[in-house]
Parts: C-alpha cells; sequence; structure tokens
C-alpha cells in the first residue's frame, strides 16, 4: 500500500465503460401525438445496427404505440450511441478513482435510496450483478427495480468516464508531455473521488466514520398508491 | 440427447399441444381418441410444451441452446456466461407461466431483467420459437431449421413447385390424377402418371401419343391448424398409405399432404417402419439407380436410419424398374435426364478416386456403364483424359526433380571451386608474410653491419 503514491500512475486506456461489458445506458423520452414514452435501458454497442430497429419495432407493438414512434425511438437510440462510439477512440485516465455512486430511485411503488463506493480502475466490474445481489439481498419484489438500479449505476459510471476523457484531453492541451501522475491530481481535483492514499494510510482506519454510516446504508421504502401520485405530480411540476 | 427439431420418442405421440388443437373435426374424432390428450377443461392450469422441446429443464443447458445462443457459452466475456443465460432463461418462462394464458412480450421481459436488452431479446426470441413461452395453437405448425436434407426431398421437389388446377380423375384406375397427367387426344383419354407408365390403356394406342400435362394447382398454399392436425393424425394411422391420408385431410391431395408433412418438423417421428425395401429404393435416388444395378441386396443397408422414408406414391409391389420410370414421368423428361447424368458423374467421381488406388478395376467400369445408357461413352472418355493429365503431371514432377538435382549439383561444384580459390589465397598470403618476414631481418642485418662498419671506419680514422 505504501507504494501508492509512485504506482499510481496508470497508463491512459482507450474510453470503455469501466465495467466488465461494455454496455451503454440508453434513456428515452419521447412525446408524439399526445403520448408520451420514457423508458431506460443498456444497450450493448457491439451488437449490429439493426437490432435498433428490430427493438424500436418490437417496443412499439409490444407497448402498442403508434407507429410514428419507430421512427424516433430508433433515432434517438442511434444518437446516443453514436455519441459513445465518439468518445470510443479517445484516451481516458481513470487513475486510482474509488468514487461514491448514488442511488435516489423511485421505480413504480418501490424507492430506493443508496450510496457505495466503487473502484472506478476494476475493469471486471459488474453493475447487473450488483443489481441483483442488492435486490434480492433487500428483498425487493418488483422485478422491474433491479434494471432500474444497474441503468442508474451504469449512467454514472458513463458520466464520470467522459469526465476523464475531458480531463485527459485537456491536460494534454495545457502540459505537454507531462507525466501521469500530474493528470491523476488533475482528476482528483473534480472532488469526487476518493484519495485511496489517504483512505489507506496506517494513520486512519478502514473503519466507516460514525457519520457517513446513515448515508452509506440502503434504505428501501414502499409507497402506497397515493404518495405515488404525489411524488409523480411533483416530479412532473419539476420537469415543467 | 441431441434435440433436432424433433426427438424421436419411437411412441410417436404428440406431447399435450394447446387444448384447441384437439377439437377435430367430427369424422376423425372416432379415430383420433386413443392419441389426443383427454379433453381438458384445465386449459388455464396447465402450460403445454411442444413436444420437440421436451429437452428443456430447469437446471440444464440443452445442446441447442448452446448452438443457437453461442455468445453465452463461448466464454469471451466473463458475465454472459452459463449461469447468466439460465437465469435469463427461467425468469422469462417463470414470467410467462406465471401470467398463462396470456402472452407474454418481450418488453414485458426486458423491463424486469437485468441486462442488455439484445441479449434478453436473443433469449425471448429462443424461447418463443421453440415453443417454451407464447405457445398457441398458431405457433406450432412453424417449420424449422433441418440439419439433414435427404436425397428423397430431391425427387419430391419437382412435383412440389407443380400447381394443380381441375382435379382431373384418371381414365385408367379412376384415381384422382396429381402433379402431371397424360393426355391423349385422339382417345380423348387422361391417364394418370402410373397407368401411363404402366401401359394401363387400351390396346391400340401408341404411348407416343400421350402428351403430357402439368398441372396447377390452385388450392391454398397455407396449411391451416385444424388441416396439419389431420394430416398427422392420419399419418399416425395410416402411416405410408398416403390415399387415405388424402382422404382424411379434407380438401388436399396426396402429394400436399406428402409435401406438408415433409415439411413439418417433426414429420420422421412420426413415420412407420417401413416394411416394403422398394419404397425405400425409391428415394434413395441416386444411390438407388447405380445399386440397383450393381447388386439391390446391399441396397438395404446403405440406406441411414435417418432418411426420411417416404412414399407417397409408391406401391409395394410394382417393380424396380416401373418405379423408376414412374419417377422420370412424374419429373419431366428434362430433369430426370439431368438427374441421372448428375448420379452418373458423382459416381464416377467417387469411382475414379478408387480407381486411382486400385487400378483398373474392371467391375467398377462395369457398374458405370450400365447406369444410364449413351452418357456412358463419354464418361469413359473423360476418365481416359483424366488418367492421362495424372500421367502428364508425374512427368512434368520428375522432370522438375530432374532440374533441381542439376542446379544443386552445380552449386556444389561452384562451392568446391571456391574453395580451392581459398586455399591458394591462404597459401600465398603466408609465402607474403614469410618474405616480410625475411625481409625484415635482412634490413636489421643490413642496418646492424653498417653500424659496425661506421664504428670501425670511426676507429680507422680517430
Amino acid at each position: 500500500m505504501k507504494a501508492l503514491g509512485s504506482s499510481g500512475w496508470k497508463g491512459p486506456v482507450k474510453f470503455r465503460m469501466p465495467t466488465a461489458e461494455n454496455l451503454v445506458p440508453i434513456r428515452l423520452d419521447i412525446q408524439s401525438e399526445g403520448q408520451r414514452y420514457k423508458d431506460a435501458f443498456t444497450w450493448n454497442p457491439s451488437d449490429p445496427d439493426n437490432e435498433v430497429v428490430v427493438f424500436a419495432k418490437r417496443t412499439v407493438k409490444d407497448l402498442k404505440l403508434p407507429s410514428a414512434f419507430i421512427t424516433q425511438i430508433a433515432q434517438s437510440i442511434q444518437s446516443q450511441l453514436s455519441d459513445f462510439r465518439a468518445f470510443e477512440g479517445q484516451d481516458m485516465y481513470t487513475g486510482e478513482k474509488i468514487i461514491p455512486i448514488k442511488l435516489d430511485l423511485r421505480v413504480n411503488h418501490t424507492l430506493i435510496k443508496d450510496q457505495f463506493l466503487w473502484d472506478l480502475n476494476n475493469f471486471e466490474s459488474d453493475p447487473e450483478e450488483f443489481a441483483r445481489t442488492l435486490c434480492k439481498d433487500l428483498g425487493v419484489e418488483d422485478p422491474e427495480v433491479g434494471p432500474a438500479v444497474a441503468f442508474a449505476i451504469r449512467e454514472q459510471l458513463y458520466e464520470i468516464a467522459i469526465q476523464s476523457v475531458a480531463s485527459a484531453r485537456e491536460s494534454r492541451l495545457s502540459k505537454k508531455g507531462r507525466r501521469g501522475s500530474d493528470h491523476g491530481s488533475a482528476s482528483k481535483a473534480s472532488g469526487l473521488s476518493m484519495d485511496l492514499v489517504k483512505l489507506f494510510s496506517f494513520k486512519s482506519s478502514v473503519v466507516r466514520k460514525r457519520k457517513d454510516l446513515d448515508v452509506y446504508e440502503p434504505v428501501v421504502d414502499l409507497l402506497t398508491s397515493e404518495e405515488v401520485d404525489a411524488l409523480e405530480a411533483r416530479e412532473e411540476r419539476h420537469a415543467r | 440427447m441431441a434435440a433436432k427439431a424433433p426427438d424421436s420418442g419411437g411412441s410417436g405421440e404428440i406431447l399435450p399441444i394447446t387444448p384447441s388443437l384437439s377439437e377435430t373435426t367430427s369424422g376423425v374424432t372416432a379415430a383420433s381418441q386413443s392419441t389426443q390428450p383427454p379433453s381438458s377443461s384445465s386449459d388455464v392450469d396447465t402450460v403445454y410444451v411442444p413436444s420437440y422441446s421436451r429437452w428443456f429443464s430447469w437446471t440444464d443447458i440443452d445442446d441447442c441452446e448452446v448452438r443457437s445462443l453461442p455468445e453465452f457459452f463461448n466464454s469471451k466475456s466473463s458475465s454472459k456466461n452459463p449461469k447468466f443465460y439460465i437465469y435469463l432463461r427461467n425468469s422469462i418462462i417463470k414470467q410467462y407461466r406465471d401470467d398463462h394464458p396470456r402472452k407474454i412480450s418481450f418488453t414485458d421481459v426486458r423491463r424486469t431483467l437485468v441486462s442488455d436488452v439484445v441479449s434478453i431479446r436473443r433469449v425471448f426470441d429462443f424461447l418463443e420459437y421453440w415453443g417454451l413461452i407464447n405457445h398457441s395453437s398458431s405457433s406450432s405448425a412453424k417449420p424449422l431449421k433441418w440439419d439433414e436434407k435427404s436425397a428423397g426431398d430431391a425427387s419430391s421437389e419437382p412435383p412440389t413447385t407443380v400447381k394443380e388446377t381441375a382435379k382431373r380423375i384418371c381414365n385408367g384406375c379412376k384415381s384422382i390424377c396429381s402433379v402431371a397427367c397424360f393426355v391423349c387426344d385422339k382417345y380423348e383419354l387422361t391417364l394418370c402418371a402410373r397407368c401411363y407408365v404402366r401401359g394401363n390403356y387400351r390396346v391400340g394406342i401408341n404411348s407416343t401419343e400421350f402428351k403430357r400435362v402439368e398441372l396447377s394447382e390452385e388450392s391454398k398454399k397455407v396449411w391451416s391448424e385444424k388441416e396439419t392436425l389431420q394430416l398427422m393424425e392420419a399419418v399416425m394411422h395410416y402411416g405410408d398409405d398416403w390415399k387415405k391420408v388424402a382422404t382424411h385431410v379434407t380438401g388436399r391431395t396426396e402429394k400436399d399432404c406428402v409435401s406438408q408433412f415433409v415439411k413439418l418438423p417433426f414429420g420422421e417421428q412420426f413415420v412407420k417402419e417401413s416394411d416394403s425395401e422398394d419404397s425405400l429404393e425409391a428415394f434413395d435416388k441416386i444411390k438407388g439407380s447405380a445399386d440397383l444395378e450393381s447388386g439391390g441386396s446391399d441396397k438395404e443397408g446403405s440406406s441411414p436410419n435417418k432418411r426420411m422414408r417416404l412414399t407417397p406414391l409408391a406401391d409395394a409391389s410394382n417393380p424396380i424398374m416401373a418405379q423408376a420410370a414412374f419417377l422420370s414421368a412424374l419429373a419431366g423428361t428434362k430433369v430426370a435426364e439431368a438427374a441421372a447424368r448428375a448420379a452418373v458423374t458423382a459416381l464416377s467421381d467417387v469411382d475414379y478416386e478408387a480407381e486411382k488406388n486400385a487400378t483398373g478395376d474392371p467391375h467398377r467400369q462395369d457398374a458405370n456403364a450400365n447406369s444410364g445408357g449413351d452418357i456412358t461413352n463419354s464418361e469413359r472418355a473423360w476418365a481416359d483424359a483424366k488418367s492421362l493429365i495424372q500421367k502428364e503431371e508425374q512427368e512434368v514432377e520428375g522432370a522438375i526433380k530432374e532440374i533441381v538435382e542439376v542446379e544443386m549439383k552445380k552449386i556444389r561444384d561452384r562451392i568446391v571451386h571456391f574453395e580451392k580459390l581459398d586455399l591458394e589465397m591462404e597459401r600465398s598470403r603466408k609465402q607474403l608474410e614469410d618474405m616480410k618476414n625475411l625481409l625484415f631481418t635482412d634490413q636489421l642485418n643490413i642496418f646492424f653491419h653498417t653500424r659496425k662498419a661506421r664504428k670501425s671506419e670511426d676507429r680507422v680514422d680517430c
């Protein structure tokens, strides 16, 4: 652990989701002909492009949406995928980042609040596995919660990956040919990540401080229908 | 158990397909009672699984799953592993069965499963295809990919493309003509193919006076569920007697029944063991036409069990040649000729290979000669040409070998020559060295001498 400081520099990695499966979170929010379709799911960018249309058609058929939605859904998915692919050629520095991931979502009648630490450097991490285990352990009955949790985790990881690409580009432009440790500190300056050295030095302990205990505990709430309606109304007001 | 579309249960049972299929037409219920599942009042509780999906088990993965969804089994990614596949598959099926008999849609499923949606879609499609979810009467007639095409298909293919208009009755045997008719305008006779071949017409008529007429079919191409069910029941009961099968299936001719039966995914399972060797021979067309000549006894053994034993219109008492003639009449002269040529070509290919190892086997050439009359001469010439080519090739090879050897010898000689030169050079260099040394010693001597001389001169002078 002592050698952490010096071994902190990892070479730039080609952009990808820092998870075992390189899956992209896709969010859809389409309004047309008076109907609104909101959805969120994960997509594998290495699947052939015709899958997008197939998926759009299936979804429209299953949900009995007007067929105008097919092209809109397909376009939205395609544009998000091409955004992702635009990042793919570029470098990102992940450094030694351990980031806190926050969950605060409502799926049907279930409300989940949670916060936990995630190792950005672990390219074998699996948000899907985590989501499944979380739902199983917390006894969540609604099966739609799992995908929503996995999606939320992926979205946050995606955001951070994008940020690290942007910061890598900036630091490359501003300081040409500087060593990686500077990059590491530049990204740490974003404030999100935790300083591993501080965390695991022999001065502090690994046990969490008492004031953080509540924050890092998962909370599952089952809402009644009225509460759900109230929350939805509030969300819509916020959206406008 | 390797699950091809059907797995051969041998008993020929249909696992309970959804109850709507058991409502057969009245004419058939009596006959079919024994084979249909008891008409169920428990529609909602029991989930039916088609017999070709018998392999399914909650805890195991079958070969067909590995084949159809290789992405989960090729260990390219750590999270797409068989356990994950089982999670997806079992969740989908459980979800479907919870809400049975309502059909489950892909969107319902993908919203509840933690995975990327395209993988879910593939598993979902796979399960739907195999009837493990959303199975209902409308989907059971879907034909599945077939791994093997039997030789029998080839012969029944030409007939299936032919259509029929009005049903024509043969004057000879009073049966409905299918496929092709032979019409004699002179005497206004219509004969079916079999009668024509058999010569089942009046004495005064010559066979050349008949004209072959293709019949086209205007009836529906698509088989409804009811018809498919009737067909299956009929085949199970009547086996190879396609006349009875056709009568059982309302509105379809024998040829239709046969072609539809061939297309069914689990057709093989219900074919009874056919005792007649001739019916087998009829459809081992390619091998048959040659083997028959050279020795029909080993015919039975050569046809593997898996081949479709179709006997649509074959009569067990027909002699072999009439059968072949009948087939060629059905198919038309051009097709039959092409087929025979292809058969002979294939045979002589095989034979030529064997001939290369065991030279000049007259027996084989006889077999070649026997099969197909006027084609043999060209075949022989072609075989001769091939042997000539072989000889030339060998000659060329020998020549090349010699050339290579000569070149090698040249190189060796040159190397020897260079070695000699090298030796010479060494020798002369050594000589040069020696001379240099001599010169040096001489110079030294002279130097000493001159010094001595000068010293003695000095001494003399002073």
